[in-house]
């Protein structure tokens, strides 16, 4: 046991896990986070909180995530490479564990030319695999990347990201492998709605054996509307909607696309889990977070498992 | 070889407002080569900025002259004549060239005609890329050629990131990826567990990070 | 012009083949320029240069010079000699025959000029010029020597021979016709300094074959003179042979046509693919029905019953040549003897120059073939102070050599009279430009040479009439544009050449090279088509033929003289190759308003950037462009970076503020050129709603 937080409890005695994720809002409004916490509260094992993605300002992850814990859910803070250099990443952590968060998720981050700041400087001081490497060092050898020791050192579940969608396609599972070596314990994977390229991809992971190191979360997500479905096919790199995802959504009348999007992602839930390696699910419900209990409510995961 | 385009004639008529006389002074070694700033496209500056002058009944006169290279003290010594005379010199030579010339004519107000751009070559004629970032530690020996830090939007040195698609890269999709590239030219040579090596993080101390750099050659100093 | 050029050494510029097969040397690839250019009078001042018979020329010169054309490696030849004659006849005569040439002092030594023939008059007019006192001795009643004695009207008209005549008499040269010098030492007693002798080779023979001396056998020169001199010679109903191959015998050939003869033939030794005659002058004299039997030796006259020429027994030969030694180096094939039939028999097989004026203790030396003997590089004979050139010297030789020979001859009889060597006056010999490459051929564009317009065959039969009818304006534009300015194009300073390569990627000739560091145009393949230095980042590229301040100049007259007539006043830039190819240009320009006025230029690709940003400084309303269409463009793709430099102008002139519509491209077919008065309306209209252009208000 690394940490023992909730997340990494559920996991290692073998259930299926499910995780939440939380976008912070654009403001300093306090409130936003204990509404969105109570949609949450209870269904999932943990909850990603985003930290300013896709390059627009929002509230920090450690903050939120701080309060997320005084509001009784665990916190997965995620951490990218785009804003901070390694000497304000080390110093957010040391304070980040000081304050309770177990989970982390290391990021390499969306360009700065995506978001509303982008005449920002790119920090880019490290890479993920590079963060992924310090957040270890500093947990399992208690040094700082400068090679200074740390007395009290920052313990984290430490999670990365994976892409089995992404170029070039051989390459992914050595990626994945690329990652775990550098220090992943947890893996959560971009939204996956080409379920067999998917079951190809863990294929090919599960031969080699890295579904034992590290546990593999599989992104999922509902999709709203025919025209949102539409634009994550066209307009963001990096991911897989197939054509029958599409059809299915226009298939239906108008009114009915968003439950239809809620049973969907349902299904695609339920394909994953029959998919060897795959250790869990991360329901990425972005702007509807109330959509959460249903879909686990539809996938069957319902209640979680007490640890 | 360094790159640089010519700015905004509105953004150099800016600059000028304030000048009578001025002296548009070209350099005939990398911004020529670019299409910015030689002796060609003085010619064409200025004559752009006489029209411009005269739709306005305004009075500046635009003298031009082209030196060698203005990195290079002596050659900015040749014009110092011309340079006297005017009442501010817009050099369309890289931002080396137009420091040089105020260093060497502390006098003189020195303006700059170019955005110098990048290190970057013409992969065809017209199409200039950036391909060098200075960084001052070079790893080009374990990327098989294709640098990261200048050619990855997020210079990563364990890429490739989720958004490379199709050799893409996510920020701009005419942009390959670098670390497709580095990928292909590996697995070309035989080399693709090169992917698998962990790339520790980079020393940034030795890019302008730590400070604007110098070399010093004992050997060669006069 | 830094010394740094790479062009070749001063003084010793290679020149075109053209130039240097012209035995005066003559600037063929300057006139011929300057009629693509359309500055026509200019053209006829370079050929007058050094030519004091250029109407002449234009008309019966051999041109070696389209023999050595290096555009015969692309297609045919440029018409050298018909855009001489062009030139010619489009010069101003009122401005003078040579104007611009001038006259030494005079000077006290007197010379005497044995013959008015092409030679001789040349030598006449060039020591006239250098100041000496001149007098010309003329055995014949009439000036001109051959001109006027051996070469038929029909090819060379008698009032352009008085046309040449004339100015000499103005210069002061003295002519004393139906003179024969009998004695050149009488000549240098009564007190001439320097002699010189073109008495031409006015002999004709015959062989001695039997029946030759019968009184229908007759000799190439008198026939010829007889009919020059005004002679009615009635050929009616005869059947005319004429013995020989060269051209002589087709003069002899075709004058005998005109005379009413029912049938000509010709007979010679040399097989049909050799024979002498120049390749026009058979087919213009087969034309009019001249049957040619080659391949013949002659072996008797044969008579009729009557004791008349009915015809001669040939037999048919293989004849490779004559042999240095004399003799012939022939076969003769067994039982092919056969008669040609003719009722007059011409012979026309060669001629020499009476020599009966020569001393005859010999101080003035004979060569075997029983020619004038002199030394080559000076024209000097063996007695001092006598030099002699053209057909006396050579035999039968061409218009133009003996106009060469001529001003050698003038050069050292200057230099003698000086007491000078007469060699130290002589220029060297050109040096030649190389061969073209063969990837720079494939560029070219071919274009067919312009067919020179003649008399319809059967009016030729009938009369003397000129044959030989002169380009039009706009053939002899054309035909002048397939020049290819051999080397005269660009030239790079390396002291300004940065190696940016953009001249080596540019070149639609592959001509560019890098050497020693630095971009070199290779001096004997550019087609001067002037792109590379209006592409040169560095402007480290100039053309011969004309400057950016040339242009510049005629771009500030073209917007003076648009302006100033309350309507917007537009410059156009316009290409010759399809602007005005399909009209007479001067045509085209009429239909233009006054507002408008062009810079004319070979290829729109020559038109710099700067010269469109220009033209709105100097204050024009409006710019145009006018190039070929797609891929119809002389050099390959002037006319595509002439579009991409107008688009890039264009967002200049809007970042400026006087707006990008002020300027327009127009591609044009040479078959249409009303299209750019139609365009130039369309642009004028568009500068009517603009307003005037805010650089002149002020």
């Amino acid at each position: 046991m690394k940490v023992g937080s909730n997340l990494e409890k559920v996991l290692a005695a073998g259930h299926f896990a499910a995780t939440g994720e939380l976008g912070p809002p654009k403001s300093a409004d306090a409130e936003v986070i204990r509404k969105k916490a109570g949609l949450l509260r209870g269904y999932v094992d943990a909850v990603n909180i985003t930290d300013n993605q896709t390059a627009i300002v929002r509230m920090s992850s450690i903050s939120v995530g701080v309060m997320l814990l005084q509001e009784g859910l665990e916190p997965t803070i995620q951490m990218t490479c785009r804003d901070r250099n390694r000497l304000a990443i080390q110093a957010d952590l040391l304070g980040a564990a000081a304050l309770g968060i177990p989970n982390l998720l290391c990021l390499t981050g969306d360009h700065q030319s995506f978001g509303n700041h982008a005449t920002a400087r790119g920090v880019y001081d490290l890479d993920s695999m590079q963060l992924l490497n310090m957040v270890r060092a500093m947990r399992d050898d208690k040094q700082f990347a400068c090679g200074e020791e740390i007395s009290v050192e920052p313990r984290f579940f430490i999670g990365a990201a994976s892409n089995p969608f992404a170029d070039p396609f051989d390459f992914r599972p050595q990626r994945l492998a690329n990652k775990i070596a550098a220090g992943a314990d947890f893996v959560q994977t971009q939204l996956i709605y080409n379920v067999p390229k998917f079951a190809e991809f863990m294929k090919r992971v599960v031969d080699m054996g890295l579904h034992e190191k590290c546990y593999i979360l599989a992104g999922v997500g509902p999709i709203k509307s025919v025209g949102m479905a539409r634009y994550m096919q066209n307009n963001v790199p990096g991911l897989d909607v197939p054509e029958d995802i599409v059809a299915r959504l226009k298939g239906v009348p108008k009114e009915e696309v968003r439950q239809e999007g809620l049973k969907q992602c349902a299904e695609i839930i339920q394909q994953c889990r029959e998919i060897p390696g795959v250790a869990g699910v991360h329901v990425m419900a972005i702007e509807w977070e109330a959509a959460v209990p249903q879909i686990l409510e539809l996938a069957g995961l319902l209640p979680r498992p007490q640890v | 070889m360094i790159k640089a385009k010519l700015k905004p004639i509105a953004e150099i008529r800016e600059m000028l407002a304030p000048y009578e006389k001025v002296l548009i002074l070209g350099c005939g070694t990398c911004v020529t080569i670019s299409f910015a700033g030689g002796e060609k496209e003085v010619g064409l500056l200025a004559s752009s900025l006489r029209i411009a002058e005269a739709m306005n009944g305004q009075a500046k006169t635009f003298a031009e002259a082209t030196v060698q290279r203005q990195c290079e003290w002596e050659f900015l010594d040749e014009v110092a004549e011309q340079i006297n005379r005017a009442d501010a010199v817009l050099s369309l030579a890289c931002g080396i060239g137009v420091q040089a010339l105020a260093e060497r004519y502390p006098d003189k107000v020195i303006l700059p005609g170019v955005n110098t751009t990048f290190l970057g070559m013409a992969v065809e004629h017209g199409v200039l890329v950036e391909r060098c970032r200075a960084c001052g530690d070079c790893v080009l020996g374990q990327t098989a050629g294709i640098c990261p830090i200048a050619r990855c939007a997020k210079n990563l040195l364990n890429g490739p990131c989720g958004g490379s698609q199709e050799g893409k890269c996510e920020v701009n999709p005419e942009l390959d990826c670098a670390w497709q590239l580095i990928y292909e030219r590996l697995e070309r040579l035989g080399m693709l567990d090169r992917m698998n090596l962990f790339q520790p993080p980079k020393d940034w101390s030795k890019d302008y990070d730590g400070g604007p750099r110098k070399i010093v050659r004992e050997d060669l100093r006069l | 012009m830094s010394d740094k050029n790479d062009g070749p050494a001063r003084g010793q510029e290679p020149v075109p083949p053209c130039v240097a097969a012209c035995p005066a040397h003559t600037d063929v690839r300057g006139y011929v320029n300057a009629i693509a250019r359309g500055d026509f009078e200019e053209a006829y001042r370079i050929a007058r240069e050094p030519n004091p018979l250029p109407y002449v020329c234009g008309k019966v010169c051999a041109h070696p010079c389209e023999d050595e054309c290096r555009r015969g490696d692309v297609d045919e030849p440029i018409a050298i000699a018909a855009l001489k004659r062009f030139a010619t006849e489009r010069h101003d005569l009122s401005l003078g025959h040579a104007p611009g040439l001038t006259v030494a002092e005079p000077k006290e030594q007197r010379v005497a000029v044995i013959g008015s023939g092409p030679g001789g008059l040349t030598a006449a007019h060039d020591l006239a010029r250098l100041g000496y006192q001149v007098t010309v001795f003329e055995a014949n009643e009439e000036l001109g020597g051959m001109l006027q004695v051996g070469i038929p009207p029909y090819r060379l008209p008698r009032e352009t021979i008085d046309l040449e005549v004339a100015p000499l008499k103005e210069l002061g040269i003295e002519f004393v016709t139906g003179q024969r010098v009998e004695d050149v030492d009488a000549l240098l007693n009564d007190g001439y300094d320097a002699v010189y002798i073109g008495v031409g080779s006015h002999m004709g023979r015959k062989l001695r074959l039997p029946n030759v001396e019968l009184p229908d056998v007759w000799i190439n020169t008198e026939f010829l003179h007889r009919v020059a001199s005004g002679e009615k010679i009635d050929l009616s109903g005869r059947h005319v042979l004429v013995l020989g191959g060269g051209n002589v015998a087709i003069d002899c050939a075709r004058t005998a046509v005109r005379l009413g003869a029912v049938e000509v033939s010709m007979t010679c030794l040399e097989g049909a693919d050799n024979m002498p005659a120049h390749d026009w002058e058979i087919e213009e004299a087969e034309d009019e029905g001249v049957k040619m039997y080659p391949s013949r030796t002659f072996k008797e006259c044969v008579l009729d019953d009557d004791g008349h020429i009915a015809g001669m027994r040939c037999v048919q030969v293989d004849f490779r040549g004559f042999l240095p030694e004399g003799g012939l180096d022939m076969d003769e094939f067994v039982d092919t003897d056969h008669v040609l039939a003719a009722d007059l028999i011409i012979f026309a097989i060669g001629q020499g120059p009476d020599l009966s004026l020569l001393p005859e203790d010999g101080s003035i030396a004979q060569t075997r073939r029983r020619t004038i003997e002199v030394d080559p590089k000076t024209m000097a004979t063996t007695k001092p102070g006598v030099f002699a050139g053209g057909d006396a010297v050579t035999g039968v030789g061409f218009i133009i050599d003996a106009i060469g020979a001529a001003h050698t001859a003038a050069r050292s009889i200057d230099a003698y009279l000086q007491g000078l060597d007469p060699a130290a006056l002589q220029p060297p010999d050109p040096v030649k430009l190389g061969d073209l490459q063969e990837k720079t051929v494939s560029h070219i564009r071919p274009l067919d040479r312009e067919g020179m317009p003649k008399l319809a065959v059967d009016q030729r039969k009938a009369t003397f009439g000129e044959v030989d009818l002169g380009y039009s304006e706009a053939q002899a534009v054309r035909a002048a544009q397939r020049c290819l300015t051999c080397g005269a194009g660009a030239t790079v300073d390396t002291d300004k050449c940065i190696a940016c390569l953009t001249c080596v990627r540019v070149c639609p000739y592959e001509v560019p090279l890098l050497t020693r560091g630095t971009a070199e145009v290779v001096f004997d393949q550019c087609q001067a088509c002037g792109l590379c230095a209006s592409e040169c980042p560095a402007k480290a590229i100039t053309m011969t033929l004309y400057t950016d301040e040339d242009m510049l100049r005629d771009i500030k007259q073209a917007v003076d003289m648009a302006a100033g007539n309350g309507k917007p006043a537009i410059v156009g830039f316009a290409c010759r190759y399809c602007a005005y190819a399909g009209q007479e240009p001067e045509v085209v320009k009429a239909t233009l308003p006054e507002n408008v006025q062009t810079v004319d230029v070979l290829c729109s690709g020559k038109v710099d950037a700067l010269y469109l940003l220009k033209a709105f400084e100097y204050g024009a309303d409006g710019v145009f462009v006018a190039g070929c269409l797609d891929g119809e463009c002389h050099n390959e793709k002037g006319n595509v970076h002439a579009d991409q430099r107008v688009g890039y102008i264009k967002g200049l002139l809007d970042e400026i503020g006087i707006g990008g519509a002020r300027l327009e491209m127009f591609n044009l077919s040479p078959q249409q050129c009303a299209d750019m008065t139609t365009a130039v309306g369309t642009l004028a209209a568009t500068l009517e709603e603009l307003g005037p252009s805010p650089v002149r208000r002020h």
